[in-house]
């Protein structure tokens, strides 16, 4: 699968032709216009001055609703707080950061320009000097990294006839880790060789929390003596720990899977490694590639999950791989 | 769904009120339109919406009143644009009452938006202006309310006071430019097919004239203040109270309990002369109001010819013509809550006066009395005359004696079998009527030709018109005098003549007929003509006579104003431009700050590379470790913080900042001194 380094040149074309506002008209305001020309109509056609009047501030009120959507949209500062973690193909927390210098904005809308994230967020009301944040569940197509051109910000108000949009442009990369679904296939054995105490004769028990106090053994280690509850007893007494059933797993992810396939391979082994890494155990990645070491934690899994995001998109813009750690992480 | 809010719902219900009483104060509307609307916006206001859950109900009955409406449209009995307005009504009545989601709240504007569309079309009242702002101004704040509600996330308060302040401005700005387009937008037809006129809401149409004046009853009619003639007459009397009679139509016949005419119908023309005409005739142009509801012809005593007539009918303005009646009177062939028409009449000072053409009938019946007068009549007649012969002389002395012996009154309860004798010797009190009857009766009595007058006495200045009120409606004589024709002659008192109605309720109504007249003139009779003149006084401000310019010379002229106006505006925007300019000073403060910076470590000699910026000096000098990093390090930062980042130096700080860095350049130097002094000595001592 090859990346899309850069947008299209019709994306770019399409994004370098486009005026600095852009305008729709909502529903209502469709109704409102051919009102507005019936009117235009009916006072071209009687002379009726009560409908020149009336016609005069329908056409005001189009004036002033492109005015008042000028100011709402200028002196706007966008900035992308972006997400915790995306996932493909279902919904996750976004966000922007909106603030202005002066003037109230009202009725906002930001998404992502030009991607295929979709979704959006909205800001009632944005008190001047304030930095608010705007959350908003997106949903990514694919996994991968998608490449980020700008902000749409766009208003209805005053009247919601139309939809004003401004587009803010802000580069960036948003790295979408593959979906974890039900892994089907269970992730192997458990790596073998010495992993903890397990493999030590002399540690037969574990580091987890405290399980009790026992007699201590001949031939156990001396540093598991109590001494304080030793000397109280007056016999030497073990602290026995619970056991840590932590294993180790290599996951792999093999070499030659393209298309849906690769896709399916990837939501399997994140979801293997989810359910690993969430039972405490150690994970590690063999990616045709690289490879990630064994290990434990959230970060593990994040790093696992990058690793696995950017499969089939290792030619892609070198600088996205940079950018994508600040828009993702 | 969310819950709306309550305030947003109760603005689009006031809106859509607005948008109904724009149709509303037409008084075309039918009583069951009214009603059905304003009980639903009772029940929307109080938060009742009843066909939420039985839509499928309320929009057969929709249906039903659409083919009702129709059959009513289709038989005749209701104009097309009023049916189109009450069916307007009851979808916004069935669109208010209904469940208040998105659809429903688009709706209700649209139909409040065509209910106005249709207000325009049915009425020219300047109400209507207050009903279309009032609907601007409620629809906009509900839009305005609806669209960021939409947009604020479910469980936080929307906020109100935020949205009203800039909204309110852009409200004032579309009022103010509706006006400029209104005002600037050329008229591109000739053709006012407007309304100008409709009979208003609870109009009572009082003051017509039936075919016969029966005597007793109340005289409500005299405290109605409602106007309902406005005239302007050419050349200007130019006084505030004209004091003159208007007449309407003449009575030649009475049988003792009302006064009738021998002579029906005449002759149709699209103008009638009455008299014949002379060089000096009074014009009017004349406009009846919907208060006035007659289709008799008005005129200044004594008209000459009245026609040129145009009705305003609620489809439009129509040519209409004229037709003559017995008793001199002309009335309009088509029937119209208004009319404008022309007439001319005699100046009241003319010695000539052209006679009347009279019909032999008519001519018999000046002298015709009841069958069954009352003797005592005559008698009276003769004892108040003594003999004399001249008519005018005659009528004066009668007139003299009724003033003196009668009083005047409104109060007339029950009727009487002979009301003339009533009023001459049991009540001896009447109103206008009463009067006039007993002057016209005891002139006839004697031999002289008299008849009855009605119409109205008065005419109040207004706005370079004069306007006369229902109140003033009246009846007078008119005395035939040889050689100079009828005379008119009242016997009535003269301060009961004109309108009998409270003096504030006049003053208050006589303000709102100014700004309504001013409405009138300015707004629903503009025109391209008033277009071409406004830029002609532009561009070529009429020169005012010499006296008028010295009465206004204290203040200045309008294009002084306007040129005033335009000169602060520009200075306004110039200090604008440059109070942006300096905020911009912080950049080039950082500037000057560098400089010095640099000033300064050139004269202390620090060596630099090429080039090298301060930002680079001062990363190599922390990287080595360098005594002056101390001091660099936060003053490059704050350099490119006010540079940059937009926070200027504070006040002092630049000094500050400039005297650690020189303190800190005299330490180093200080310290190079004993080090080379140091490195100096071994030297010394070595060689």
């Amino acid at each position: 699968m090859k990346a899309p380094a850069r947008p299209p040149f019709r994306a770019r074309l399409r994004a370098w032709l486009r005026p600095p506002r852009t305008l729709s008209v909502t529903k209502m305001g469709r109704t409102y216009l051919v009102v507005t020309f019936g009117v235009g109509l009916g006072a071209l056609n009687t002379g009726n001055n009560l409908l020149y009047l009336l016609l005069g501030l329908l056409l005001s009120m189009v004036v002033v609703s492109g005015v008042l959507s000028e100011r709402c949209l200028r002196d706007l500062t966008v900035r992308r707080v972006g997400a915790d973690a995306a996932f493909a193909r279902e919904p996750f927390p976004y966000r922007w950061a909106v603030s202005r210098k002066a003037g109230h904005g009202f009725a906002l809308t930001l998404a992502e320009d030009l991607s295929p994230l979709a979704g959006l967020g909205s800001l009632g009301h944005l008190p001047p000097g304030t930095e608010v944040v705007v959350r908003a569940d997106l949903a990514a197509p694919h996994r991968g990294p998608v490449r980020l051109s700008g902000v749409r910000v766009t208003t209805t108000w005053p009247l919601g006839l139309f939809a004003k949009t401004r587009v803010f442009s802000l580069e960036g990369t948003l790295l979408v880790y593959p979906r974890r679904g039900y892994a089907c296939r269970e992730p192997g054995a458990a790596e073998s060789g010495p992993m903890g105490e397990t493999g030590s004769p002399r540690h037969q028990d574990g580091t987890g929390d405290v399980a009790g106090l026992r007699e201590l053994a001949p031939g156990e280690d001396a540093r598991r003596i109590h001494w304080r509850k030793s000397a109280a007893a007056g016999r030497l007494l073990k602290v026995e720990r619970e056991r840590e059933e932590r294993r180790t797993w290599k996951l792999a992810l093999d070499a030659g899977l393209t298309g849906e396939a690769l896709e399916r391979r990837c939501e399997e082994v994140a979801a293997q490694a989810h359910q690993l890494l969430d039972a405490g155990h150690e994970v590690g990645l063999k990616l045709p590639e690289h490879t990630l070491r064994p290990a434990a934690g959230a970060g593990q899994e994040r790093r696992i999950l990058q690793a696995l995001a950017w499969v089939g998109f290792e030619d892609a813009d070198p600088g996205a791989k940079d950018g994508q750690e600040r828009e993702a992480a | 769904m969310t819950r709306p809010l309550r305030l947003r719902l109760v603005l689009r219900d006031l809106a859509a009120g607005a948008a109904f009483g724009a149709m509303a104060v037409s008084g075309q509307l039918p009583v069951w339109a009214l009603a059905v609307f304003l009980l639903t916006l009772v029940l929307a206001l109080c938060n009742v919406r009843l066909v939420a859950r039985h839509a499928r109900l309320s929009a057969l009955l929709l249906l039903v009143a659409a083919v009702l409406l129709g059959l009513q449209l289709t038989s005749g009995a209701m104009n097309a644009v009023v049916a189109a307005c009450s069916f307007a009504g009851l979808i916004a009545a069935q669109r208010m009452l209904s469940a208040p989601d998105g659809a429903a709240d688009g709706q209700t504007h649209l139909t409040g938006l065509l209910m106005v569309a249709g207000g325009a079309a049915l009425s020219g009242d300047m109400t209507y202006a207050l009903c279309l702002i009032a609907f601007g101004v409620l629809a906009s704040l509900s839009l305005a309310l609806g669209v960021v509600e939409a947009a604020v996330p479910d469980g936080e308060p929307v906020p109100v006071r935020a949205v009203l302040g800039p909204l309110s401005g852009g409200v004032a700005f579309a009022v103010a430019g509706a006006v400029a387009f209104f005002v600037l937008f050329p008229r591109l037809n000739w053709a006012m097919v407007g309304p100008r006129s409709a009979p208003g809401l609870g109009a009572a149409s009082s003051a017509g004239f039936s075919n016969t004046v029966r005597l007793g009853g109340a005289g409500t009619i005299k405290s109605n203040p409602r106007v309902v003639l406005r005239a302007t007459l050419t050349p200007d009397p130019g006084r505030d109270a004209l004091d003159a009679y208007w007449v309407g139509r003449t009575y030649d016949t009475f049988d003792g309990q009302e006064w009738t005419n021998v002579i029906g119908a005449l002759q149709t023309e699209r103008q009638i002369t009455l008299r014949p005409a002379s060089d000096t005739l009074l014009h009017q142009r004349v406009e009846l109001l919907p208060a006035y509801g007659g289709r008799t012809l008005i005129a200044l005593e004594s008209p000459s010819r009245l026609g040129n007539a145009l009705a305003h009918t609620p489809t439009g303005t129509r040519n209409s013509t004229v037709q003559l009646q017995g008793g001199s009177e002309v009335r309009f062939t088509l029937t119209a809550p208004s009319y404008t028409y022309e007439a001319y009449s005699l100046p009241p000072d003319a010695k000539a006066v052209g006679s009347l053409a009279l019909r032999q009938p008519e001519k018999d019946q000046l002298l015709a009395l009841p069958e069954h007068l009352d003797p005592r009549v005559a008698q009276l007649a003769a004892r108040v005359l003594q003999g004399e012969k001249e008519p005018l002389a005659a009528a004066r002395k009668l007139i003299a004696y009724l003033q003196r012996d009668y009083a005047y009154t409104l109060e007339l309860a029950g009727n009487s079998e002979d009301p003339l004798a009533d009023f001459l010797f049991v009540r001896k009190a009447g109103h206008c009527e009463h009067f006039a009857t007993a002057l016209t009766v005891l002139l006839r009595t004697q031999g002289f030709s008299a008849r009855l007058a009605t119409g109205f006495f008065g005419g109040a200045r207004l706005d370079g018109a004069y306007i006369v009120r229902a109140g003033d409606a009246h009846a007078w004589t008119h005395v035939l005098v040889p050689g100079r024709g009828f005379v008119t002659v009242d016997a009535t008192p003269p301060s009961h003549r004109t309108s009998q109605a409270s003096a504030l309720l006049e003053k208050v109504l006589a303000l709102y007929e100014a700004v309504e007249a001013r409405w009138r003139n300015s707004v629903v009779d503009y025109s391209f003509r008033d277009q071409f003149e406004l830029a002609n006084a532009l561009v070529r401000p009429p020169r005012q006579p010499a006296q008028a310019s010295t009465r206004s010379s204290r203040l200045p002229p309008m294009r002084a104003w306007l040129t005033a106006a335009a000169v602060a505006f520009v200075v306004w925007r110039v200090g604008r431009f440059l109070a942006r300019r300096q905020k911009r000073a912080p950049r080039m403060e950082a500037t000057r700050f560098l400089d010095r910076v640099d000033a300064q470590l050139a004269r202390a000699r620090v060596p630099r590379f090429e080039g090298e910026s301060l930002e680079d000096l001062t990363t190599r000098f922390a990287r080595d470790g360098h005594p002056l990093a101390l001091a660099l390090v936060p003053l490059t930062r704050r350099y490119l913080e006010a540079r940059f980042g937009g926070r200027a130096l504070r006040e002092g700080e630049a000094e500050h900042l400039l005297n650690t860095l020189r303190r800190a350049l005299e330490a180093e130097a200080a310290r190079r001194v004993p080090k080379a002094a140091e490195q100096a000595g071994p030297t010394a001592r070595a060689s």
